[in-house]
C-alpha cells in the first residue's frame, strides 16, 4: 500500500489530560478515510493534530505523524499547514473579501503577486471545488453573500488554491442542506484522485458512502480501522459494531 | 430510534415465524400423508398456500420499510437480507408442498411403489431438513444450521437412487411408467425441498458469521471468483 501519512504512538494532551491514547494508523495515498465516533471520542483533536493545529489551541502532542516518511512535527507549522489543508464544520469564507480573494488569500499571503498566475489558480481551484460554474460571473462579489452549501466550496477551493497534499476535512457537510451535502460528497469523490483525505464525520451513511476506510475512536483510542466495506458489513470489534448500528451506551 | 427499530425487527421477526409454522405445517401434512396412506391429509394443502403467499409479501414489505427508515448496517443488515432470502425460500417451500400434494393425488393408487422405491425415508429427510433450517434460524443455531447443509447430499443421492429405481421398474412393467414418472417428479420437488432448506441454513450463517457460504465449493472448483 501507497502510505501517504503515517501516524505513529501519537498522543495528544490538554494541559495533562491525555486526549488521543498512542494511536498508530496508516493512511494510503489518494484515498478518503472517514474517523467516526461518538463526541468527544477525539476525532477532530485527531485532526487538528496532523497539521499541528492542536497546538494552537492550546495542545501538546507526542509521537510521530510522517508526511511521505518526513515526521511533521520537525517542520515548519505554517509549511504543514500549507500542504495539510483543513476545511471547517462552518464554512468560513473571509467576510470583506469577494470570492476572488477569498480564493486568493492563501497565495497572496505566500507571496504570489503576478494576477495572471493568481488568476489562473484561483480559476482552477474554484473549478476543482464545483464552484466555477455558478461564481464566474461574480468574482468581485462578497463571498458571504453566497449560499451556505457554495460558501463551503469556497472555502475548499481555498483549501485547494494553496495545492496542498492532503485535505482535512472537519464536518464539512454538517451544516448543509442535503442538495449541498450531496455536492461536497460528489466533490470529495473527485477530489481523491488528486488528492489524500481525512474527513470527520458525525454521519454514519456519509462515512460509508464517500470513504475507502474508515477508522472508529472511541474515548481517545483508535478501537478499530480497515476499509469501509468491512467495517460497515462485518466488522471486527463489537464496540464498532455497536457504535455503527446505533446502539451505543 | 433504537427502540423503534427494534420494535419493527420483532414484527419482522414475528411474521417470520409464524410465516415458517406454516410452511413446517405444509410439509408434515404431505410427509403424513405419505407415510400413513392417508389421502386425506394432501386436502387443504394449496387453499393454506394463500396464508404463504401473504406472508411473503408482507414480509417483504416490512423488510423495504425497514431498509428505506432506517438503514441498518452489520449485523443488523445481514439480519434483513437473511429474511429477505429466506422468506423467499419459505415461500417456494410452500408452493413445493402444494406441487407435492398434487402430486401424490396422481400417483396413489401406487402407494406400493412410493414405499419401494425409498421416497418416505427422502421425504422424511428433506422435512427435517427444512425443520431444522427454520429452526436454527430461530435459534441462531449456526452448528443445527451447518449440519443441514451436510444432510444435502444425502438428499440428493436418495434422489439419484430412487430415480434409478424407478426407471429400472418402469423397464420391467411398462404399465408403470405414467404412475413411475409422476413419482420422479415427485423425488425432484423433494429434492428441492431439502435445497431450499439448504439455502436457509446457508443465510443464517450469512447472518451469524457474516460469510456466503452457498456455491462456494463448487466456484472454488472451477476458480471463480466471488468475492468483491
Amino acid at each position: 500500500m501507497d502510505i501517504k501519512l503515517s501516524v505513529k504512538n501519537l498522543e495528544a494532551f490538554y494541559g495533562k489530560n491525555k486526549v488521543l491514547k498512542s494511536m498508530t494508523l496508516d493512511i494510503p495515498r489518494n484515498k478518503v478515510i472517514a474517523i467516526i465516533g461518538p463526541s468527544g471520542c477525539g476525532k477532530s483533536t485527531f485532526l487538528r493534530c496532523l497539521n499541528r493545529m492542536h497546538e494552537v489551541v492550546g495542545g501538546t502532542i507526542r509521537g510521530e505523524i510522517l508526511l511521505d516518511g518526513d515526521d511533521i512535527m520537525k517542520k515548519d507549522p505554517v509549511d504543514v499547514r500549507r500542504k495539510l489543508g483543513m476545511v471547517f464544520q462552518k464554512p468560513n469564507p473571509f467576510p470583506t473579501m469577494s470570492i476572488f480573494n477569498n480564493v486568493a488569500a492563501g497565495l497572496k499571503f505566500n507571496g504570489y503577486k503576478n494576477k495572471k498566475q493568481l488568476g489562473e489558480i484561483v480559476e482552477k481551484s474554484l473549478k476543482q471545488a464545483a464552484l466555477w460554474e455558478e461564481v464566474k460571473d461574480n468574482l468581485n462579489q462578497s463571498g458571504i453573500n453566497l449560499s451556505g452549501g457554495q460558501q463551503q466550496r469556497l472555502c475548499i477551493a481555498r483549501t485547494l488554491a494553496v495545492n496542498p497534499e492532503v485535505v482535512l476535512m472537519d464536518e464539512p457537510a454538517s451544516a448543509l442542506d442535503p442538495i449541498s451535502t450531496t455536492k461536497i460528497e460528489d466533490l470529495i469523490f473527485e477530489l481523491k484522485k488528486d488528492y489524500t483525505i481525512v474527513i470527520v464525520t458525525h454521519n454514519m451513511q456519509q462515512a460509508s458512502r464517500v470513504s475507502d476506510y474508515t477508522a472508529f475512536f472511541y474515548l481517545g483510542e483508535l478501537i478499530e480501522y480497515g476499509e469501509t466495506k468491512k467495517i460497515f458489513t462485518s466488522p471486527l470489534n463489537k464496540q464498532t459494531e455497536d457504535y455503527i448500528r446505533g446502539r451505543f451506551g | 430510534m433504537h427502540e423503534h427499530f427494534e420494535e419493527e425487527l420483532e414484527k419482522l421477526n414475528t411474521n417470520l415465524l409464524k410465516m415458517a409454522s406454516l410452511v413446517d405445517e405444509q410439509v408434515e401434512r404431505v410427509f403424513t400423508a405419505l407415510d400413513t396412506k392417508n389421502i386425506e391429509m394432501c386436502k387443504g394443502v394449496k387453499a393454506k398456500d394463500v396464508e404463504i403467499d401473504a406472508y411473503d409479501n408482507l414480509i417483504l414489505a416490512q423488510c423495504e420499510n425497514i431498509l428505506a427508515l432506517f438503514q441498518p448496517v452489520a449485523s443488523d443488515l445481514r439480519y434483513v437480507m437473511s429474511i429477505i432470502m429466506i422468506n423467499n425460500q419459505l415461500e417456494r417451500c410452500g408452493d413445493i408442498a402444494v406441487n407435492i400434494s398434487q402430486r401424490i393425488k396422481k400417483a396413489f393408487d401406487h402407494i406400493d411403489l412410493i414405499k419401494e422405491s425409498g421416497i418416505i425415508e427422502m421425504i422424511k429427510k428433506a422435512k427435517e431438513m427444512v425443520k431444522h433450517s427454520i429452526d436454527s434460524f430461530l435459534n441462531k443455531d449456526i452448528d443445527l444450521a451447518y449440519n443441514v447443509i451436510m444432510q444435502d447430499n444425502e438428499v440428493d443421492k436418495m434422489n439419484k437412487q430412487i430415480f434409478k429405481v424407478l426407471v429400472e421398474r418402469m423397464k420391467q412393467n411398462p404399465e408403470l411408467i405414467e404412475p413411475a414418472s409422476h413419482l420422479i417428479v415427485l423425488t425432484r420437488h423433494i429434492e428441492r425441498l431439502a435445497d431450499h432448506a439448504t439455502n436457509i441454513a446457508e443465510n443464517l450463517v450469512f447472518y451469524i458469521e457474516a460469510k456466503i457460504v452457498a456455491h462456494k465449493k463448487k466456484l472454488s472448483n472451477r476458480g471463480i471468483e466471488d468475492e468483491p
